[in-house]
């Protein structure tokens, strides 16, 4: 079974370099390792959302039984998203679970995360914190996505509050890293977010 | 009234075939259903003999009045079939529909299975609309895809080769694969379980692979063996009459007509489970209820197992006392002090007609109490009830310790011509009536823990707390056996099984 995965992905591989939409779309892919069983994703965050401008990167690890079943995606850039964890960057999307056609390829998962990023579906949550927060306080939600692009992922969009209160919840001796999610999770609220780093 | 009920091997007719049934338990079914029966004669006493199930309805020979099939708020009427019976009924449904459709069977077993094997319903809406039915059962593509390729090769959208066109081949949808891609995906599918649910491999297309496709397909003959063995499973799963058992390596399969949550007992390997859900049988708890109480155990059994250990001192005297029988008044072995082992308190307030030990008392006034209280509280309260679910299931292994002291002691009895063993088969069944009603008590506190308050979990829990009383001195009475009065006893099974069925008949809203 082994080699029908790699020929298949070779074959791919070709695919995805030689289709313009890796320039319409900024996707791509590139290689691991010879075996052909782990890659990296890059997609463009999509324009007209909070992860415009930022590029974001994903592991791809191909099982043996592809493409029987589905590659094993999640990000590895730190992203802020209701169906992604932010802790993790695992990914929910039913096309990588049951929805998993053989006829598909790396080209439709990358081009399906991409219209992730753009529509998300906070009623099919991965992150429970994040889909809360997308679906009660939308505002939040887009200053703390572009604030996480712009950090993690190289995105034009500073948010100057948002990191004045991080240098503020910094000052009482917190880790940057864990004063950004717990600022995040608590709405950029300082005494809850300082209250939970606390406990 | 010594006289035991003779073991016995039923045969049921049904209308297309005839069933052996396996079932010892439902002895009461064959009084009052006579025409349904005729009794077999080949008797096969291993079946009984062994048997030492937590539910033993085998009291025919007690003074209890056995109550009637409509009374009984535990009846269930059900069927033990063997696999090639339950093949044969599944077969014979499919032929039915076959004939009645003017279809392949290929096609039929995909519509039962669809349709949760609801004949009617498929008949009705074939009439209605054919075309439709078929599109809705995921069996024929509302849009049927077109190859408009002139070429005689083509590129197989999973595998990227270009093969011959007569390699390619399609289901209804019309989306062609090449024979290598389907082997192989129909092989990791079975793999994963998957056989029934197995889809088309075109993205989007969720139209279902009839099972003469995929059998034609695979290369493996053992494949193809492991195919229809999981599809048969996945079609008594599917089946909303039929369940396997779940005892480990037994293949029996149980029909019942309704769908309940009822008591059913494999004949085969003795497992008592609830016919609904498949775990162990849970009455007077509905099923939703248990899960949320098991999952609850589970998470908590930290906390509980450690509170709830296995000794106990004597509120008197204060020497350590390890719990060795299944009763729960206990007699302090040192200072003779007698009281109840869950609230430790005088045995003697227990004895009178109300048995408040069951029953928790919450705090009224929790609502003002802070967060922290309030959380101690629920812990408490559900320690509360998980001591006395485990205590009983504690209780119930070591009563399995005292049937075994009883048959030996009857065993050295009859050696020493003292009586028959049918002279001292009343205490086999005190201990049997015990575990039943023991066992009906313990599933009493998941039922108790997620009542609301009111009047109806305060009539649960004074009946909850009779049946208490009555098991404990039932316990008592079993335990020691040998000094209690034949009479007295059978009087104590009388009223313990009545109370028990009276919290039954209350509370099991099925």
């Amino acid at each position: 079974m082994a080699n029908i995965a790699a020929a298949r992905i070779q074959r791919e591989f070709k695919e995805v370099v030689k289709s313009e939409e890796v320039e319409r779309c900024k996707i791509k892919v590139s290689l691991k390792n010879d075996m052909y069983n782990e890659l990296e994703g890059t997609i463009a965050g999509p324009p007209d959302t909070p992860y415009a401008g930022g590029t974001f990167k994903l592991e791809i690890k191909i099982p043996e039984t592809y493409p029987f079943n589905p590659p094993k995606v999640k990000f590895t850039t730190r992203i802020w998203h209701p169906n992604i964890s932010s802790v993790t960057g695992a990914i929910c999307l039913d096309i990588l679970k049951d929805q998993w056609a053989a006829a598909m390829t790396l080209r439709t998962v990358l081009l399906s995360l991409q219209a992730l990023l753009a529509a998300a579906e906070p009623d099919d949550p991965q992150d429970a914190v994040v889909a809360k927060q997308y679906k009660d306080c939308q505002e939040i939600f887009i200053k703390t996505a572009r604030h996480w692009t712009n950090i993690y992922a190289g995105g034009p969009h500073r948010e100057l509050d948002l990191e004045n209160k991080i240098t503020q919840v910094m000052g009482m001796g917190f880790d940057e890293g864990k004063a950004r999610v717990a600022l995040s999770s608590h709405n950029w609220d300082i005494e809850r977010a300082t209250e939970n780093l606390l406990s | 009234m010594n006289q035991s009920a003779p073991p016995q091997l039923m045969c049921r007719q049904f209308e297309f075939q005839k069933i052996k049934m396996t079932d010892t338990v439902d002895m009461k079914s064959q009084n009052s259903d006579d025409s349904d029966y005729d009794e077999s004669d080949n008797m096969d006493e291993d079946d009984e003999d062994d048997y030492c199930g937590y539910y033993d309805n085998d009291t025919d020979d007690l003074d209890i009045d056995k109550p009637k099939k409509s009374d009984d708020p535990e009846y269930f009427e059900f069927d033990l079939l063997h696999l090639e019976d339950a093949e044969r009924l599944l077969n014979e449904e499919v032929e039915a529909l076959c004939s009645k459709l003017k279809i392949d069977p290929s096609l039929a077993k995909m519509l039962l299975q669809v349709h949760g094997w609801n004949k009617e319903s498929i008949i009705e809406r074939h009439i209605i609309d054919h075309g439709k039915l078929l599109i809705d059962s995921k069996i024929k593509p509302a849009v049927k895809y077109k190859d408009t390729c002139f070429s005689n090769y083509r590129t197989c959208p999973v595998c990227y080769l270009t093969v011959q066109k007569d390699q390619m081949h399609s289901i209804s949808c019309g989306h062609q694969f090449c024979k290598e891609c389907w082997d192989s995906f129909f092989q990791i599918q079975i793999q994963q379980g998957i056989t029934t649910g197995i889809e088309c491999m075109e993205k989007d297309c969720n139209i279902l692979v009839p099972e003469d496709f995929i059998c034609s397909a695979l290369s493996k003959p053992d494949f193809r063996d492991r195919y229809s063995t999981r599809s048969f499973t996945d079609h008594i799963e599917g089946h909303p009459q039929l369940r396997f058992c779940p005892g480990p390596n037994c293949s029996v399969i149980v029909r019942a007509k309704e769908n309940k949550a009822k008591k059913v007992e494999c004949g085969q390997c003795k497992t008592i489970f609830c016919f609904k859900c498949g775990i162990d049988y849970h009455c007077p708890t509905d099923c939703g209820t248990i899960k949320k109480w098991l999952t609850k155990c589970a998470d908590d059994s930290e906390t509980a197992n450690y509170i709830s250990a296995n000794t106990k001192d004597c509120p008197k005297c204060h020497v350590c006392i390890e719990k060795n029988g299944g009763c729960n008044h206990v007699q302090c072995t040192k200072c003779k002090h007698d009281f109840c082992w869950m609230c430790l308190g005088d045995w003697k307030a227990h004895g009178s007609e109300y048995y408040e030990c069951s029953r928790y008392k919450e705090n009224p006034n929790i609502a003002n109490e802070s967060a922290h209280a309030q959380a101690r509280e629920a812990l408490k309260k559900y320690l509360f009830y998980f001591e006395r679910w485990e205590n009983h299931s504690k209780s119930l292994e070591l009563e399995e310790q005292t049937l075994l002291k009883i048959t030996s002691r009857i065993q050295d009895k009859v050696m020493n011509n003292a009586g028959t063993w049918i002279d001292w088969q009343y205490l086999l069944d005190a201990a049997g009536l015990l575990r039943k009603c023991r066992y009906s008590l313990q599933y009493t506190y998941p039922y108790a823990y997620f009542m609301e308050k009111g009047a109806r979990k305060q009539l649960f829990e004074y009946q909850q707390a009779q049946l208490e009383a009555e098991v404990e001195n039932l316990s008592w009475k079993v335990e020691r056996a040998e000094i209690t009065d034949r009479g007295d006893l059978e009087n104590q099974m009388d009223v313990a099984e009545k109370r028990r069925q009276t919290l039954l008949k209350d509370f099991l809203e099925i």
